[in-house]
């Protein structure tokens, strides 16, 4: 069997620096991403861990011979800054592809563009609706609505939780995903929202007033959407008011080792459906190749370097595959056409295809966060997957 | 609604205790101090860095953080009594609007933007008046106001330091030349608003989101109430910061009010602007 892996190794090998040379293009690959580096929610990891693996790629030889050029820039979480980053990747630099992206906003302010320019995003973290719902970006990661269909499901089927509430934080055009999301979970089982309030405040200093509206409202757990200030805010005026038997059913926006030692008091527990192998399950074989990779780079073990270096991954996987030049036109192609990549860390394969949107990862790995532990637990040992409807 | 606006009182108490600093600053020592809270709040981070860095229990760590807020505050008061002092209220607030930004900087850089680990030093319910739960933060927070008020009020009418600074602030010229230490008076003042803003923040901020810009713009609703008091009447100061929580507290209850009430700090800024200066004619005004 490893005979033969070799044989077919060589006859690749040897195909793919064949069909190199005979396009005669030698230069570097030049792959981008558009990525909130500064400003005030940043997220480096995603871009870092996806320059990672194209600098160990590029270490045993590159792609087809050639070496990738990985560019990251940064949009400060400033639109204008956003389009001009995807200008200077995709015209200046003339990028096959965008991968492991992670913003805010990008999605929202660059998907026409990638459009027009005929270019694909796999982007490592798409959090705004855009990243969800243009043709030619396709998130590598669960994203905040499925992941709050996840964290509804969890909480009412597993958990068998009743009166669950929602609070959400919205910024922009978020509401008709977040609700669709909410829909999405009553039509699976037909259960109602006790109640939701969407005029949470982003950055808010004191949330007491929106807890003692939802404990009065006669909630026994609630799901939100926040950031890790705002939850750890919210967790902590419910505590000041002394109600500890609330669940919180929260999303992976808040699954950080900080975010752990930050909560003390986590009422009957935080409950999230992580987005990729929970990274805090240190000994997990699933994590095991990302795991030496960010610890040999110094890069920190987050779910955003968990969908930076799956972007990059998966990229790899099928740029490796393209017989001739690797151009943007045949990227978008070889993407257009892939088979479904399954990786365990992730309980949905990956596939860009041919759709007008790219929704497609609908699984989350339940972890918990008890009171005064400051640290978070595997809750289940399989991943939960929003069923299909028909 | 009820429950609501008792919920704005841990931030009422908050702004109350601020908008008193503010109010002091401004009649002692000329300056609008838009880094009040920002000195609160550096102060509660490096309190937060001691804990975890260095092991240091909470109590020690949030001492040394309010020491250090005091000493900030002070060098600053030393450095416009310095090198401003003969200029005018507006230059000598300006300076300090530099410095909360170079506050607000100086965190992200030292500490990062993400959450840190706050240990309250008061946390749980106090007390249940009528189903409506008062936090232990509220109770203290709305005593602080009060306390610092009134402590206040005592220095500047009964002792001689007090007497001092208010020849400071009725003459400075004057008084410098009867011998009283402007100077040093001027530090002190600074130092012990520093003190008070950053014991405040520390007791608020575990209970709350605390990011470093959301804790140093709390100067916005503080200045609210102080200007409730025209930055002059302590009581008035304190009165609108408690009744400033109380209103946001209350609006959040109602859905259509809730995107609003982080307005309203604003909004009665605007307005208290106009009502003060609604019989100078236009000329004069602008």
């Amino acid at each position: 069997m490893r005979r033969l892996g070799a044989v077919a190794a060589v006859v690749l090998l040897t195909a793919t620096g064949c069909a190199g040379a005979e396009s005669g293009s030698g230069g570097p690959i030049v792959v981008g991403s558009v990525n909130a580096l500064s400003g005030a929610a940043t997220f480096p990891e995603a871009s870092q861990a996806a320059k990672a693996v194209f600098d160990a790629a590029n270490a045993s030889g590159g792609v087809n011979g050639r070496q990738i050029e990985y560019k990251a820039l940064d949009d400060k979480g400033d639109p204008a800054a956003a389009a001009a980053a995807a200008r200077e990747i995709v015209g200046g630099d003339e990028a096959v592809a965008l991968v492991g992206s992670s913003s805010l906003i990008e999605c929202e302010i660059n998907a026409e563009y990638y459009e027009q320019q005929k270019i694909l995003s796999m982007s490592g973290i798409g959090v705004d609706p855009a990243c969800f719902s243009s043709p030619n970006i396709a998130p590598v990661n669960v994203g905040p609505y499925h992941d709050m269909t996840l964290s509804l499901l969890y909480g009412s089927e597993e958990l068998g939780l009743t009166d669950i509430c929602a609070l959400l934080e919205i910024a922009g055009n978020t509401l008709p995903s977040y609700q669709a999301a909410i829909d999405e979970w009553s039509a699976i089982t037909g259960k109602k929202l006790k109640y939701l309030d969407a005029t949470v405040p982003y950055g808010g200093s004191d949330y007491t007033s929106y807890i003692v509206k939802a404990r009065n409202a006669g909630c026994k757990a609630i799901t939100v959407n926040p950031v890790e200030p705002d939850s750890i805010g919210q967790l902590k005026a419910a505590q000041a008011q002394g109600w500890t038997d609330v669940t919180w059913l929260l999303l992976t926006s808040v699954y950080s080792e900080n975010y752990a030692k930050a909560i003390s008091n986590a009422g009957a527990g935080v409950y999230v459906p992580a987005e990729f192998y929970p990274f805090t399950d240190a000994g997990s074989p699933q994590n095991k190749d990302w795991r030496e990779l960010m610890t040999k780079n110094g890069i920190p073990l987050t779910s955003f370097s968990q969908g930076g270096y799956l972007a990059a991954k998966y990229f790899l996987d099928v740029v490796r595959g393209i017989s001739g030049d690797v151009t943007r036109e045949s990227v978008t192609k070889a993407l257009r056409e892939m088979r479904p990549i399954s990786d365990p860390m992730v309980g949905t394969p990956y596939v860009f295809g041919p759709g007008e949107t790219h929704h497609g990862n609908t699984a989350g790995w339940p972890i918990k966060l008890s009171s005064g532990t400051n640290r978070w637990e595997l809750a289940a040992d399989d991943w939960l997957r929003i069923p299909a409807r028909n | 609604m009820l429950q609501g606006a008792l919920a704005g009182l841990a931030a009422g108490g908050l702004y109350a205790v601020l908008a008193v600093c503010l109010t002091l600053m401004s009649r002692l020592v000329r300056v609008v101090n838009f880094a009040q809270s920002a000195t609160g709040m550096f102060g509660c981070y490096v309190a937060v860095f001691l804990s975890v860095q260095f092991g240091l229990p909470t109590w020690p760590a949030t001492v040394a953080g309010i020491v250090l807020g005091g000493l900030l505050s002070a060098l600053l008061g030393w450095i416009i009594s310095t090198w401003l002092a003969e200029a005018d209220t507006g230059t000598r607030s300006a300076v300090t609007v530099a410095v909360l930004l170079l506050l607000i900087s100086l965190s992200f850089i030292l500490f990062g933007n993400k959450p840190q680990p706050f240990h309250p030093i008061l946390d749980g319910p106090a007390l249940t008046v009528g189903g409506v739960v008062i936090s232990q933060v509220t109770v203290v927070t709305v005593l602080l106001a009060a306390l610092v008020a009134v402590a206040s009020r005592l220095v500047l009418s009964r002792t001689s330091a007090g007497v001092e600074l208010r020849a400071l602030s009725e003459r400075p010229t004057t008084a410098e030349l009867l011998g009283i230490p402007a100077k040093r008076l001027s530090v002190a003042v600074w130092a012990a608003t520093g003190v008070v803003s950053t014991l405040v923040v520390s007791i608020v901020a575990p209970s709350q989101s605390n990011d470093a810009t959301s804790l140093a713009m709390l100067v916005v609703p503080a200045a609210a109430a102080a200007l409730l008091g025209g930055f002059r009447r302590l009581d008035l100061a304190v009165a609108g910061g408690l009744v400033l929580g109380l209103v946001q507290g209350a609006a959040a209850q109602v859905d259509g009010l809730s995107v609003a009430r982080y307005f309203l700090p604003f909004a009665v800024i605007v307005a208290l602007l106009l009502w003060s200066q609604r019989k100078e004619v236009w000329d004069a005004a602008r």
